[in-house]
């Protein structure tokens, strides 16, 4: 990626150590923080199981950590991004990101029911949604702030709004077509984000809201969704009903989380994850981890650090403008929607899904599509100064 | 460098509109996380009703003690298929998972002891999964991996003795089918084999451990000789580790069989088989295959039944290896896995005219004092019919003397009669009566004998007739038209290639047709007609008998663990053959090796003391290129002038490419009449005549090797070599019936005989 356009300046070591100084070192920190420990949780789920399929047990460490260094290189390569190069890039994310996503239906595999991935060969494969989030947000901020250019606080007309339903529906069909009915539901809640920052009419935004919930009832109706993804609501909604199929899961995680208790039964000794009892819990039930070995002190730490990391990526949109605000707004709104239905159906509050958890799972599409989402926010926060 | 370039720079350009809806997310999203908190809290801290934990806890699971299959005895107790035991050594990976090493030393002082390597033993006993390859472990991942089988005693004592250097390691008593015999009567025992996903999905009851009967016996008393598998509750631990060991519900063995086998009788037609099979090669003969029938003709029962080539039953204990199993069925091995005495079809020739003399007498065409022609040569469709060697016995000839001598041409002259009013009757649109045909069904000729093994492995035979002519024609019409196209441009000698050619273009466009000389040939057992030799020895148990067809029978009796018989297998009558019985009697009296007569089957038995008790039918019938097929048929001891019936024992002898009845199945049977009656010391069978009760069995004899149920004899499948084509074995073997029916569909039927 060479994004990078930094100018050559007689007092440029001086600007380097002004623009070091310029990066939202606390957010930084937090999300790095966040890494680390779902380095730890990733670590506990995963070293019994590969060490009784006789391989190495640090495998998925040392591969989570890796993707956390090559997030952490995307981070700042985004971070040297400026606005020019916002506009010039937010077609090419946007349309990369669609080609991705068509990609997968001619050469994508299938992993856990869902047609999403691409596999690269020597056992990486990414995940052309995790980077289509990331491509709608800026693609929908440039295209608000462009209309909006010399009438800062004229709200989106409707013409605006349904330029910007165009640009959510191709994104949205494909993913939903793999299907991936958690991606999608991240995308509706980004643009929400970035409409809402946008100024749209309040009622037009209620609206909005109560035409996705009849779209949804009609799906379901019409069975657009898939025969598992509906079985997953209804084990959602009756958890006692089917407890080696569906349910299995959320019961272990729940088994798990509950008995983590205030101070947690310590890394690396939860029974339920020792045991590995919990199905996917390096990817979507991390959190499980966290809640039975490090309890209710360190789960809440997490949720705690998240909204903190949410926290200071709005106070970055509250201080620029333009697509810049939008973007940040976006970026914010995909972040804190992942994480709340992640934790969610960890504690069996939200239907499972299939999402990963920000900054813990493992994953590397979804770490390097942080990274990238980070790092913009870091470049707005650079050039909107301290 | 324009100000568009950069973000905008200070946040005043942010209206308060715009802060005011960024507020708004900060609200619902700060809303979303207390309510993650506030569930977190709840679930973690305030709830009352947690779920049960699953870690730390153990749960129940079973493990199958598979069930010993019942033995399977001949007709005086002796046992064909029993159990015996072998070490199994197995590894426990719940034990060695519980070492700090997780085991590594224990493998690591195993492996020289094995004369593996620890890797491999490693390898072994890894549950297998999507990143383990092969070899790994099937099974249950809690159940103790057998690592090698019939391990040495100075291997048992070795890990017995240090049993604190051997955590999880135990020795297991196995049990595995033992064939005392080896080889003996191995067509009729049969083998068995894993139990496939198929039979699980016919039996559910069936473990993946169980072993399952493939072929003979084995196969269709399966379920009676497989018992009912055991179960070993034991607990596992969140991780699935064995914890502790529950109740114990002990397998039930299987209930054995007793057969009408008589395994002195059975070795003695073995040995004499493969002893005339060495004498013809020796002689120049190919003389590859042959067979053995001795049946009981007043019951039907199977005394013992002999065919060669055979195999080792013994290869199949514990799964057969593929390159084994590759052997048996290789293109040269010529199909030893088939049992030629019941599932080899072959041309009966002059053993035949039992039949065709029951037709002629009954539909009076014949009588049994009157003479008729038996000319060197007969014409018949203007093609001249032999005699063998053309031989002529001058004027008119009995049918005493014909069956004797076996004339031909005394046969031919009724056979093409019939025909003939047949062909009258089909010119007016009527049926034709087919005597001949109706008389040889009679006798059980064309359908399965419905003896006690698989349906697959008994041959039913075929018989020359129109409508069997119309169907050979159906199916090989296409190859008769392709060759006499081609013209068999690879045979040199052109008088031989012209002769083949004009063969295939009459059978192209005339093959259907079922000529006068074909019903010629079916009365002296040419052409089309094939019979196995069990088929010919329950015919000819007919004859003895007064004219009871048999479905023959091999299992007699089934004894449970205690010895008790729990079912008795009485033989099926399946019609009385429509001859009276003085016709019956009149064949079986003509055809008395006695000094006077000059039967053509007494040759062989020129200067044995038991010449004079038996009577028998030598056959010697032609298959196209190749050596002829040479039969004796049998019946006896009974005195001269005496009834036919005092006879007790039918014998049948066949053997491939060795000539005349007389020069090879005659020595052959000659040999096996010795020691059944006793003639060169004590009788094969005591008394020299067939077992009339079933014997008394002791229950030892059956549970010597049963399983003794300790924990850890669980007798777990077992090292099973790699099975050929995954664990079906039925489905892969060659078809049998067809591949030893020489000339069964060839043209050399309308070629006539000699």
């Amino acid at each position: 990626m060479t994004l990078a356009l930094s100018r050559r300046s007689p007092l440029r070591t001086l600007a380097d150590t002004r623009r070091l100084r310029s990066y939202d070192w606390p957010m930084l920190a937090a999300a790095l923080a966040l890494c680390l420990v779902g380095a730890l949780l990733v670590w506990s789920a995963t070293r019994t199981r590969l060490e009784l399929a006789g391989a190495n047990p640090e495998t998925y460490l040392a591969k989570h950590l890796l993707n956390t260094a090559l997030a952490s290189a995307l981070m700042v390569l985004a971070s040297r991004a400026d606005s020019r190069l916002f506009r010039l890039l937010a077609p090419v994310l946007y349309l990369g990101s669609i080609l991705g996503l068509l990609a997968v239906f001619a050469i994508g595999t299938t992993i856990n029911g869902a047609h999403a991935w691409i596999e690269l060969g020597g056992g990486f494969e990414i995940q052309p949604a995790e980077f289509a989030k990331l491509g709608l947000v800026v693609a929908l901020a440039v295209l608000f702030a462009q209309r909006a250019t010399g009438r800062p606080d004229r709200p989106p007309t409707a013409r605006d709004l349904a330029v910007a339903g165009l640009l959510v529906a191709v994104p949205l069909d494909l993913i939903m077509m793999q299907p991936d009915l958690g991606s999608a539901l991240v995308l509706l809640a980004a643009t929400f984000g970035v409409l809402v920052a946008a100024g749209v009419r309040a009622h037009w935004l209620l609206g909005l809201v109560l035409a996705g919930a009849l779209a949804a009832v009609l799906a379901v109706k019409a069975g657009v969704l898939a025969d598992y993804q509906l079985a997953r609501f209804t084990a959602f909604a009756h958890p006692g009903r089917d407890l080696q199929g569906v349910a299995y899961n959320t019961t272990q995680a729940h088994i798990a989380i509950a008995h983590g208790g205030f101070f947690g039964q310590g890394l690396f000794h939860g029974a339920q994850t020792h045991g590995a009892f919990v199905p996917e819990q390096q990817t979507d039930f991390v959190f499980s981890v966290a809640g039975e070995e490090l309890g209710f002190l360190g789960s809440a730490a997490i949720i705690l650090l998240l909204g903190f990391l949410l926290w200071r990526g709005l106070r970055i949109a509250t201080a620029s403008t333009g697509a810049a605000r939008l973007i940040a707004a976006g970026v914010v709104c995909w972040l804190g929607f992942q994480a709340f239905e992640n934790i969610g159906m960890n504690l069996g509050l939200t239907p499972v899904t299939g999402l990963p958890l920000p900054f813990l799972s493992y994953g590397g599409s979804s770490m390097f599509a942080e990274g990238l989402a980070l790092g913009l926010l870091q470049a707005i926060h650079r050039r909107t100064g301290r | 460098m324009s100000s568009a370039e950069r973000w905008p720079v200070r946040p005043s350009a942010a209206s308060a509109a715009q802060r005011r809806r960024l507020a708004v997310l900060r609200l619902l999203l700060g809303s979303l996380l207390l309510t993650l908190l506030a569930r977190l809290a709840f679930v973690q801290l305030l709830d009352e009703h947690k779920p049960q934990q699953s870690a730390g806890l153990t749960h129940p699971a079973g493990i199958v003690v598979p069930a010993p299959r019942g033995a399977i005895l001949d007709a005086t107790g002796k046992v064909l298929v029993g159990n015996r035991t072998t070490h199994v050594l197995t590894v426990d990976r719940s034990a060695l998972q519980q070492q700090d090493d997780h085991g590594r030393a224990v493998l690591a002082a195993l492996a020289p002891l094995l004369h593996v390597s620890a890797a491999d033993l490693q390898q072994e006993i890894t549950p297998c999964g999507v990143h383990v390859p092969a070899p790994c472990w099937t099974g249950e991942p809690y159940q103790p991996v057998p690592v090698a089988t019939d391990v040495s005693a100075a291997v048992v004592l070795a890990v017995s003795e240090h049993a604190e250097q051997f955590p999880g390691v135990a020795i297991d008593n196995q049990t595995v089918l033992d064939y005392p015999g080896g080889t003996l009567a191995a067509h009729l025992l049969g083998y068995t084999g894993a139990v496939s996903a198929a039979d699980q999905k016919a039996n559910a009851k069936l473990a993946d451990s169980d072993t399952i009967g493939r072929s003979g016996l084995e196969e269709s008393y399966d379920s009676v000789l497989r018992g009912v598998d055991g179960t070993q509750q034991v607990a596992l631990d969140a991780r699935g580790d064995t914890v502790g060991a529950g109740t114990l519900t002990p397998p039930v063995p299987g209930d054995s069989l007793v057969t009408s086998i008589d395994a002195n009788v059975q070795a003695l037609a073995e040995n004499a088989l493969v002893q005339q099979l060495q004498q013809q090669q020796r002689k120049g003969k190919p003389a590859p295959a042959g067979a053995v029938v001795v049946e009981d003709p007043h019951t039907g029962r199977v005394i013992a039944a002999a065919s060669y080539p055979t195999y080792d039953p013994r290869l199949f204990v514990g799964g057969i290896s593929s390159a084994d199993y590759a052997k048996l069925t290789a293109p040269g091995a010529d199909d030893p896995l088939v049992g030629r005495a019941i599932d080899g079809a072959y041309a009966p020739g002059s053993t035949f005219k039992l039949i065709s003399s029951s037709d002629d007498v009954m539909s009076g065409a014949i009588n049994t004092t009157d003479s008729y022609p038996c000319p060197g040569a007969l014409n018949v469709d203007g093609r001249m019919k032999t005699n063998y060697d053309s031989e002529s016995f001058g004027g008119p000839v009995s049918l005493q003397f014909a069956l004797d001598v076996s004339c031909d041409t005394f046969f031919y002259a009724p056979a093409v009669a019939e025909w003939q009013a047949d062909q009258a009757r089909v010119d007016v649109g009527q049926k034709p009566l087919e005597t001949m045909q109706k008389m040889a069904a009679a006798f059980g000729v064309a359908s399965s004998p419905h003896i006690d093994l698989p349906a697959d492995e008994q041959a039913s035979g075929s018989i020359g007739s129109r409508e069997n002519r119309m169907a050979l024609w159906r199916a090989n019409k296409a190859d008769y038209c392709a060759a006499a196209k081609r013209g068999y441009p690879d045979i040199s000698n052109p008088t031989d290639r012209a002769y083949l050619t004009l063969l295939a273009s009459q059978n192209c466009t005339d093959g259907w047709r079922f000529f006068a000389g074909n019903n010629a040939d079916t009365a002296i057992g040419q052409g089309d007609t094939t019979l196995s030799p069990l088929q010919l020895a329950d015919a000819y148990s007919a004859m003895v008998n007064g004219g009871t067809l048999y479905s023959p029978t091999i299992g007699w009796g089934v004894l449970n663990g205690a010895g008790k018989v729990v079912r008795t297998i009485r033989p099926k009558v399946v019609r009385k053959v429509p001859v009276d019985r003085s016709y019956l009697d009149f064949f079986g009296n003509a055809l008395h090796f006695q000094a006077n007569h000059v039967v053509s089957g007494a040759l062989a038995f020129d200067g044995s003391p038991i010449q004079t008790l038996i009577g028998g039918k030598t056959g010697t019938a032609e298959v196209y290129g190749k050596l002829d097929t040479s039969w004796l048929a049998s019946w006896g001891p009974y005195q001269p002038g005496a009834p036919v019936g005092d006879s007790k024992y039918v014998v049948v002898g066949m053997i491939e490419q060795a000539g005349t009845g007389a020069s090879a199945a005659g020595p052959m049977l000659r040999q096996v009449w010795e020691g059944l009656l006793g003639a060169n010391g004590a009788p094969a069978s005591a008394g020299a005549a067939p077992a009339r009760t079933l014997p008394k069995v002791v229950p030892a004899q059956l549970s010597r090797s049963l399983l003794n149920p300790a924990r850890t004899a669980a007798t777990s499948p077992g090292r099973r070599p790699t099975a050929p084509p995954s664990s079906g074995l039925s489905p892969v073997l060659p078809s049998r019936a067809t591949s030893t029916s020489p000339g069964k569909a060839k043209p050399s039927s309308s070629a006539g005989r000699r």
